[in-house]
């Protein structure tokens, strides 16, 4: 099953919807995308079981929003809520939990999910954060920092080592013992603060298990950033070809000349093989595949290194009016070099590939 | 793509039971004459079993499903089969524009052949039409029921083997150069015909210059209308792209397996570079990319069987494949260090990636110059693919 084919209606209502937002209309200074529009397209429960009020479909359907956003470069708080139901669909089913779920595909609850999006292998020495229950109370501990979203969640949900269960997911509101610091970062359209807990209580119906191993969240993060960078990718280069195509120059349209030509064609080429490897990966997060991390750190190597380069190019021959603030140009490359470093860096993913080769 | 499991055993099965043992040594240091005959002889063995046209319609012998092919070149090149080299003109350009622009009787007649081993080769280039082929000079007058050609053809591989050319050749020289190239079956025993075999960078003599004077091609071996030569060509080369990659994209990866186990071999220093982070960075790297080939290859395949193939397409493949392989092959020799220097020779009959990189790479310009140079592929790339504004076309 190729999301790209069976897609069209999502994304041409996507595309759509988003057009106004992405900082090449908006201007330098972009506006979230209004929270009723992601809540009314029914984007925020694309994953969430129907029974809970969403869609029952799958990540292949979130992918499209997830690269339409891309394309916008629209600030919005959809990677948070596409993390935080991530986590909830691994965690056993309970009231709390369902409650949770519903909210945040009707748009009124928002939530973020705090686990560590530096690097690829952020869980290796075990969840951020961990649940003391020594005295008595079950209360939570731990610090994550670049959790996407956190600034404005309505709930946190900490990713945490439970000695009595395991890895759980303990739900959390911010404020109460829960400390939520905004990092201003440069792309001016991604929203990051640190989350610490110093010791607030983890209440009983708000700490689930997880089914499933939660470190499948880190690719499911990879690969967001990954289908973002594509889509942003594309756009800068649909603006290039169309400005290379007006602005003339000695006489004659820029992009008739072959330097221009020919760098908008390489971008052409790593955005064809960028989109090959992110299609195989979402097919196999989508479907539960074997390898499925392997193809996720090759589509999250590739297509942000090639978002970077794309949107870089896109900057040189937009020339000096690409270079301005109110163009908005320059939020594509800053979203491109965020999204090159969020969830592991290439080098990083590279590194877990050729932990394979090791057996020789 | 659905896995047809049961023909992968077969093929594999197949493979074990008939990869002649040794071929490459054998074919290492191999005369001519030896390189033709174990060509047509591993023809043979694949002709016999079905797979060595598998992408014609069944009428003619193949009929596979496109999902089995890809399992067949994957197999192939898993098993470290030859190629079909000398063939390759024959099976894949001539087949394509034989059924794609011929008659009947000219399908009926050479079609068969080729499976009993008709050599094809190619005449397009002209020392004055290289990248700028439209260019070229080659004339042939209608003479009654017959075409006099005259003109010289370079870089036609494997022409002093060939049995057949395909002859792109100016029939109206007061046309737009686009508009006055007619394509013909060239039967290569015909007087007035000389070719010499040019030395190509590796050594190899593949490659001939073909000198034609006062060479007389009946009329039933024009393919197509007169002066429409140029858009079959176009056509019919582009159509064939996806499986002819697909095939080199799953030969790359055996040899990025190779790759693998040379880095795994400790080096001058007694180091292993496969223990070296910098080479694991690349060799992920270089993993990845191909990756993205092999997938894009597939695609290709898939749509253009679907007829959605966009105008660019075939030139992202190839641009992304010959640019690939010259980066790998060329850091398969930079980690080979000295000793991958004193691997001078490769074996004939194998793909671009041979395991002796020096040489793989100084090849690899025989993929980023020919069938459009890259620079060739860029310009289709931005001026069909991205729809941007052509380069003003001196007068």
């Amino acid at each position: 099953m190729r999301f790209a084919e069976l897609h069209d209606d999502l994304r041409a209502v996507a595309r759509d919807a988003l057009a106004g937002a992405s900082p090449l209309v908006a201007g330098g200074d972009p506006a979230p995308v209004d929270p009723a529009v992601l809540a009314g397209t029914g984007w925020l429960g694309l994953e969430v079981p129907e029974d809970l009020g969403g869609a029952g479909a799958t990540f292949a359907e979130t992918a499209v929003v997830l690269e339409e956003l891309g394309r916008a470069a629209a600030a919005s708080h959809f990677l948070g809520a596409v993390l935080a139901v991530g986590a909830l669909r691994l965690v056993e089913p309970s009231p709390g939990r369902d409650a949770l779920l519903a909210g945040v595909a009707a748009g009124q609850i928002a939530a973020a999910l705090a686990l560590p999006t530096g690097a690829g292998d952020g869980m290796a020495g075990g969840p951020p954060f961990r649940v003391d229950r020594d005295g008595g109370d079950a209360r939570v501990v731990g610090r994550a920092t670049f959790v996407p979203d956190a600034v404005a969640a309505d709930r946190l949900l900490l990713v945490a080592h439970d000695p009595a269960v395991g890895p759980v997911l303990v739900d959390v509101t911010p404020g109460a013992g829960v400390v939520v610091e905004p990092t201003p970062v440069v792309d001016p359209t991604r929203s990051f603060a640190e989350v610490a807990a110093g010791g607030a209580a983890a209440d009983d119906g708000r700490v689930w298990r997880f089914a499933e191993d939660p470190r499948g969240l880190l690719a499911r993060g990879a690969l967001a950033v990954a289908l973002d960078s594509l889509g942003l990718a594309e756009a800068a280069l649909d603006a290039t070809v169309a400005y290379a195509s007006v602005r003339t120059q000695f006489g004659r349209p820029i992009g008739s000349f072959q330097a221009v030509k020919h760098a908008c064609a390489d971008t052409r080429v790593e955005l064809a093989l960028a989109r090959q490897l992110v299609l195989h990966a979402v097919d196999a997060v989508a479907g539960g595949a074997t390898g499925a991390d392997d193809a996720v750190s090759m589509a999250k190597a590739y297509a942000t290194e090639a978002a970077v380069a794309a949107t870089g190019r896109a900057v040189q021959l937009h020339g000096g009016i690409g270079y301005t603030w109110e163009h908005g140009l320059h939020a594509y490359l800053k979203r491109a070099a965020l999204n090159r470093s969020l969830f592991g860096s290439p080098a990083g993913h590279r590194a877990r590939l050729a932990r394979r080769y090791g057996a020789r | 793509m659905s896995e047809p499991g049961d023909f992968r055993d077969q093929v594999r099965t197949w493979c074990r039971e008939h990869v002649p043992a040794g071929w490459r040594e054998a074919q290492t240091g191999v005369g001519e004459d030896g390189f033709v005959a174990f060509q047509q002889a591993w023809f043979r063995e694949l002709r016999d079993a079905g797979w060595a046209v598998p992408h014609w319609p069944a009428e003619w012998g193949g009929g596979m499903p496109v999902a089995e092919q890809v399992v067949l070149y994957q197999e192939l090149a898993a098993h470290d089969a030859p190629r079909l080299v000398l063939a390759f003109v024959s099976i894949h350009h001539a087949a394509a524009t034989l059924l794609g622009a011929g008659t009947d009787e000219q399908r009926r007649r050479h079609l068969p052949a080729i499976l009993d081993g008709e050599i094809w080769c190619q005449g397009f280039s002209e020392p004055e039409a290289g990248s700028d082929l439209a260019s070229l000079r080659t004339t042939a007058r209608r003479e009654g029921d017959r075409y006099v050609v005259n003109g010289q053809k370079l870089w036609a591989s494997g022409a002093r083997h060939a049995d057949r050319c395909l002859l792109l050749a100016r029939t109206d020289p007061s046309a737009p150069k686009h508009k006055g190239i007619s394509y013909f079956l060239l039967d290569m025993r015909s007087p007035g015909l000389d070719v010499r075999p040019i030395r190509n960078a590796i050594g190899d003599s593949h490659f001939c210059e073909v000198f034609l004077d006062d060479v007389e091609i009946p009329a039933t071996d024009l393919i197509g209308p007169e002066n429409d030569g140029w858009r079959i060509a176009q056509k019919t080369l582009s159509a064939e792209r996806g499986l002819t990659m697909l095939e080199l994209a799953e030969r790359l990866a055996g040899g990025f397996r190779w790759l693998l186990d040379d880095c795994a071999r400790p080096g001058a220093g007694g180091a292993r570079p496969i223990d070296d982070p910098v080479v694991r960075d690349r060799l992920a790297a270089f993993e990845t990319e191909l990756t993205g080939v092999r997938a894009l290859c597939r695609d290709l395949v898939e749509r253009s069987e679907a007829g959605r193939a966009g105008p660019a397409d075939a030139s992202i493949v190839k641009l992304a494949y010959s640019e690939l392989l010259q980066r790998l092959t060329g850091f398969a020799a930079d980690v080979g260090g000295l000793d991958a220097h004193a691997r001078a020779a490769r074996p004939l009959s194998s793909g671009w990636e041979s395991g002796a990189w020096v040489v793989d790479y100084v090849g690899s310009w025989e993929w980023t110059i020919p069938g459009g140079s890259s620079e060739i592929q860029r310009t289709i790339i931005g001026e069909r693919g991205l729809g941007l504004p052509r380069e003003p076309s001196v007068p």
